[in-house]
């Protein structure tokens, strides 16, 4: 199979500024393309840079807005993950990740978490998306798309490895915090990053990219570092800290089936067991329990999902 | 990333004479630390349509140490140090503001604040401007009208050197109010204000700010023989220590205790911190519209079209 070769653009969007930040995109990709790259990464708000506050229902554009499909008209022959506000129809506003291939826009995500503690104040400004899916990509396997936060959470990774996903992709604005010198690189942000992106590429044994952005934003700086790292587990690439750049890294796909035919985790994954666990944890937290004559007893047969719900009673008629 | 000579370094020139003392749990990568601040300088500046930045030059090392991160963002020739002394400052002060201009091969400019400052408060036994009902002003109310006659004075030069002020207050003197609002702590922006002074010193001593600045005792300088510490009452490794675990990592008093800290310093510390929230932040504005600036009207400073023509 021929290698994949994946660009990592690791620059510096300009705050708020969206014209001047989709040419930059359009000279990247073309930049990119020239160097032979088949899957074009761009981080998280790419397209308007991240602490927008007020500024983010300025620069909102619909899923088809002329922007981004003129974007995407530039994306033959390439799979390009690109980042913007979004608004929907109802007019809530989303941090999104869109994948563009072959000139059209073929899947949106919209960010799931959105951190709203400490230097964050997401919430206060975006709706949360509500769907986790993969996308069928023209790469010949499926895509995991998630956006910075979204990786704070165990779930999710792990949701997209089930739903197909061979090749997972979170892009970012990550800033960067903690300069204690105790620190394997010296930044608190970095150390954690590289210990998620290893463990999730290992854990679901797919390919695991990050994209995140450099430049600084008012107060905070972004510190790159974006990484590709195999579904082993191995580092195969990290970009340097803060410098901007497009790196490019070549990874044999096939690595994929070796990796979960010698070590197949994914095979002996028990989501039936979560759903179950989940759903009881989720009965007892929002006061509905669940009947336990309906549970499944000692070594019995586990149910479809649909057999608990029958025997659901609710304590707050 | 910069090679910064001891980058990583958590050894504060130990051996014959050590030059600070750096507790373990506040070192940080200082060539991390030097690339934040110097890209951050230089953000600001380029985002606000400026390219030349003036700071006030005590001789002291944190407006050395934001005299050499300047120069190293936007270059030498575009940093105006500006020295203002007053007429009991002393000597050693200017000479090391002097160090410090050579070693960078900047601007400078030296204006003697005490005409300002006597004209107001009076001199040997002349009146000033502030009349005499009440005897010679207090060492507070001088040294307040000091910090806002130099504020004044960068101010102003700042429209004729056509930059912005570069803050030099650290993150210690911040925390505990030790500071003259709208006086030091006045600025544009401030590359080391989430620096201790601790820090402060373990980033002077990565970028060579000349030792003679990193070695002496911290003073306000505002009477002879002053330093931060005898007025304080605990020293800035002690005081940075505390602050770090209360702050930073959120101990509680019963945790801080029991690391070892004194009960009656854990609880002026505490006082000092409260009692000078209102020096850290914009002054409040009452709510009355439906959009109030800080409170519902949130935009970036750096907003597009915020930047000067």
């Amino acid at each position: 199979m021929q290698p994949l070769r994946i660009a990592l653009v690791q620059f510096a969007p300009r705050l708020g500024v969206l014209e001047e930040n989709l040419a930059r995109h359009r000279e990247l990709l073309a930049e990119a393309r020239a160097a032979g790259a088949g899957l074009v990464v761009f981080p998280e708000l790419g397209l308007t840079g991240y602490q927008l506050q007020d500024l983010a229902a300025e620069v909102a554009m619909r899923k088809d807005d002329p922007r981004l499909l003129g974007l995407a008209a530039g994306t033959d022959g390439l799979s390009t993950v690109v980042s913007f506000v979004e608004e929907a129809d109802d007019h809530r506003l989303f941090i999104s990740a869109a994948l563009l291939e072959d000139g059209e826009v073929r899947f949106v995500h919209r960010k799931l978490f959105l951190p709203t503690y400490g230097l964050f104040d997401e919430r206060r400004f975006f709706a949360a998306g509500d769907r986790l899916r993969t996308v069928d990509s023209r790469l010949g396997v499926k895509l995991g798309i998630a956006i910075c936060e979204d990786f704070w959470h165990l779930g999710v990774a792990e949701t997209l490895a089930l739903d197909g996903a061979q090749l997972l992709i979170n892009v970012s604005s990550s800033p960067g915090r903690d300069l204690a010198a105790i620190h394997e690189v010296g930044l608190g942000t970095a150390v954690s990053w590289r210990t998620l992106m290893r463990t999730y590429a290992q854990l679901t044994t797919s390919f695991a990219v990050f994209c995140n952005r450099v430049g600084m934003d008012e107060t905070i700086s972004f510190w790159g570092g974006s990484e590709v790292i195999a579904p082993s587990g191995e580092a195969l690439f990290t970009a340097p800290l803060f410098d901007e750049g497009l790196y490019t890294v070549d990874v044999e796909l096939g690595d994929v089936r070796r990796e979960r035919i010698g070590l197949p985790l994914l095979r002996d994954e028990r989501p039936e067991l979560h759903l179950r666990e989940l759903r009881r944890i989720l009965a007892h937290r929002t006061g509905l329990e669940i009947d336990e004559a309906s549970e499944p007893t000692e070594g019995g047969e586990v149910g479809p999902p649909g057999a608990k719900a029958a025997g659901r009673r609710d304590r707050w008629p | 990333m910069s090679a910064a000579p001891g980058g990583r370094q958590g050894e504060p020139n130990d051996g014959a004479g050590r030059l600070f003392e750096l507790p373990p749990e506040l070192a940080i990568d200082t060539a991390i630390a030097r690339r934040v601040i110097v890209d951050f300088v230089r953000n600001q500046l380029r985002q606000a349509g400026f390219s030349r930045g003036l700071l006030g030059l005590s001789g002291g090392i944190d407006s050395a140490l934001v005299a050499f991160l300047t120069a190293e963002a936007i270059g030498p020739e575009n940093l105006l140090c500006v020295l203002m002394p007053y007429r009991t400052s002393s000597p050693e002060s200017v000479e090391h503001a002097r160090l410090v201009i050579e070693r960078l091969g900047c601007a400078s400019d030296l204006v003697d604040i005490s005409p300002m400052v006597d004209g107001y408060f009076g001199r040997d036994g002349q009146p000033g401007a502030a009349g005499v009902a009440e005897g010679e002003a207090s060492a507070l109310r001088r040294g307040n009208l000091m910090a806002r006659e130099r504020m004044c004075v960068l101010y102003d030069r700042s429209v004729v050197w056509g930059g912005l002020v570069v803050g030099t207050g650290n993150k210690t003197e911040s925390l505990i109010g030790y500071t003259t609002l709208f006086g030091d702590s006045a600025c544009a922006f401030n590359p080391i204000g989430d620096l201790y002074k601790s820090q402060v010193r373990q980033v002077a001593a990565a970028v060579g700010v000349p030792e003679a600045i990193i070695r002496k005792a911290p003073s306000a300088d505002l009477w002879p023989g002053q330093t931060d510490e005898a007025e304080a009452g605990f020293s800035y490794p002690e005081l940075d220590r505390l602050l770090f675990w209360m702050i930073d990592k959120r101990r509680t008093d019963e945790e801080l205790l029991a690391m070892g800290f004194s009960g009656p310093t854990v609880e002026r510390v505490k006082r000092l911190v409260a009692t000078s929230e209102f020096k850290r932040q914009v002054p409040p504005v009452a709510k009355l519209g439906p959009r109030t600036t800080g409170v519902d009207y949130l935009y970036p400073r750096r907003r597009p079209g915020s930047a000067r023509k």
